[in-house]
C-alpha cells in the first residue's frame, strides 16, 4: 500500500522533469515528538482538509488546488530515506531550569542552589555554547530597583557557573525586572515564585 | 559643559539598554548547527550560516546540495533543514506575558523537521506552515515536510 503510494510520488516527479511547468508536489509526515508523545496537525488548501493525529501517517498534496490525500502510514524506512538530512542536524529541544530566590536578595533558595549541578551536567552532556540567563522579580518595590535586582540575581547564577568552568562567552544574561511574573499579581506584592532566574540551555 | 552633557546622555543610554532589550526581543531564534553550504538572506544582503548566528522575522534561508541547517526558536520551536530546502521565518511573534504569539514559517522548497515549542502549546491557531500547496496547522508536535 505504502509502497504503491510511495511510486506514484516517483511518476509524478519524473513529470515535474519531462513537463517544465509542473505543479510542486509536497509531503508531510506526523512523527512522534521526542517524548514518544503524538500530536496532531491539520493539512489544507483550497480543495480540502486532512487531520492526522497517528504516528507515521502522511499525506501528499499534489498542488493547491487538489485535496491533500488521505492519511496512510509511511514506513520507517521511507521517512528515514526522504528526512534523514533533515533528522540528523536536527537540535536537541531546548532545556529550561528555573531557581528560586531569598527576598530581595541574590542568594540562592537551597533547593535551587541543589539544581545547579543539574543545570552543569546538561551543559555538559549537550555541550552547549547557548546558555540564556533571564532574571526576574516580583512587584513588591520599586520597578527600577527590581530590574537591577533581576539583573544582579542572573549575573549571580551566571557568576557560580562560570566558577565551575564554564566558558564566560557562553553564557547571556538579561533582566526582565517584574515583567514578566510566573505568577500574575497586583503590583507591590512579594511572591517567592516571581523571585527567579531562569536558565535555558540551548 | 556639551561633552558633559553628551556623556551624561550615552550613560542614560547604556543604562536603560537592558529595559530596551527586554522590551523589544526582535531576535526569533539562533543557528544551532550547519553542515555543508547554507546562505541567510535578510533584506537584500546575504551571508553564510554559521552556528550562533541569530534568525529574525523575515529571513530567508537556504540551503546547497549537502547542506543542512538545524534552528532554535525562543519559544523552544526546532527547526531543521535538509540539503536543498528553502525557508521563510514569515511572522514570528513571542511575547507570551502579552498573548502576543505568532509562528508562520514558509517551506518554498526541499525538507523540512518541525518540533513544536511554547507557541504552539499556548496557541495553535498561532502557528502555520505553509508550503506552496497546503497549510499545515499544528499541535504539539513534530512534524516531516518535503516540498518538490
Amino acid at each position: 500500500m505504502v509502497n504503491i503510494h510511495l511510486r506514484r510520488c516517483l511518476v509524478i516527479l519524473c513529470c515535474g522533469c519531462l513537463m517544465t511547468a509542473c505543479s510542486p508536489k509536497n509531503v508531510v509526515v506526523l512523527v512522534p515528538d521526542p517524548d514518544g508523545s503524538v500530536g496532531r496537525i491539520t493539512v489544507a488548501n483550497a480543495a480540502g482538509s486532512v487531520e492526522i493525529d497517528a504516528a507515521n501517517e502522511s499525506t501528499a498534496i499534489r498542488d493547491a488546488k487538489t485535496a491533500p490525500s488521505p492519511p496512510a502510514e509511511m514506513e520507517k524506512k521511507d521517512i528515514d530515506q526522504l528526512f534523514s538530512e533533515a533528522l540528523a542536524i536536527q537540535p536537541q529541544p531546548p532545556v529550561h531550569f528555573i531557581l528560586y530566590f531569598e527576598k530581595d536578595s541574590t542568594q540562592l533558595r537551597p533547593s535551587s542552589a541543589a539544581m545547579l549541578t543539574d543545570i552543569l551536567s546538561t551543559i555538559q552532556a549537550r555541550q552547549s555554547e547557548h546558555i540564556s540567563v533571564v532574571g526576574h522579580s516580583d512587584t513588591l518595590g520599586d520597578k527600577t530597583y527590581n530590574l537591577s535586582l533581576s539583573m544582579r540575581r542572573a549575573a549571580a547564577v551566571k557568576q557560580r557557573l562560570v566558577q565551575k568552568g564554564i566558558d564566560e562567552a557562553h553564557i547571556d544574561i538579561t533582566s526582565h525586572g517584574e515583567e514578566n511574573p510566573l505568577v500574575k499579581t497586583a503590583d507591590n506584592v512579594s511572591n517567592p515564585k516571581n523571585r527567579r532566574v531562569e536558565v535555558v540551555i540551548r | 559643559m556639551k561633552l558633559a552633557f553628551r556623556l551624561m546622555l550615552s550613560a542614560a543610554f547604556f543604562l536603560c539598554l537592558p529595559i530596551i532589550d527586554a522590551a523589544a526581543e526582535e531576535l526569533a531564534g539562533l543557528v544551532k548547527s550547519v553542515e555543508g553550504q547554507a546562505t541567510l538572506l535578510r533584506g537584500l544582503e546575504t551571508e553564510a550560516v554559521v552556528p550562533g548566528m541569530e534568525i529574525k522575522m523575515g529571513d530567508i534561508l537556504k540551503t546547497g546540495d549537502e547542506g543542512a541547517v538545524g534552528l532554535i526558536f525562543s519559544d523552544d520551536t526546532v527547526i531543521a533543514m535538509g540539503p536543498r530546502t528553502e525557508l521563510a521565518v514569515e511572522d514570528y511573534l513571542f511575547e507570551p506575558v502579552e498573548g502576543k504569539l505568532s509562528f508562520i514559517a514558509k517551506i518554498l522548497r526541499g525538507t523540512i523537521s518541525y518540533l513544536s515549542g511554547q507557541i504552539a502549546k499556548l496557541s495553535p491557531e498561532s502557528v502555520k506552515l505553509v508550503t506552496p500547496a497546503a497549510t499545515i496547522g499544528v499541535r504539539g508536535t513534530h512534524v516531516l515536510i518535503k516540498v518538490d
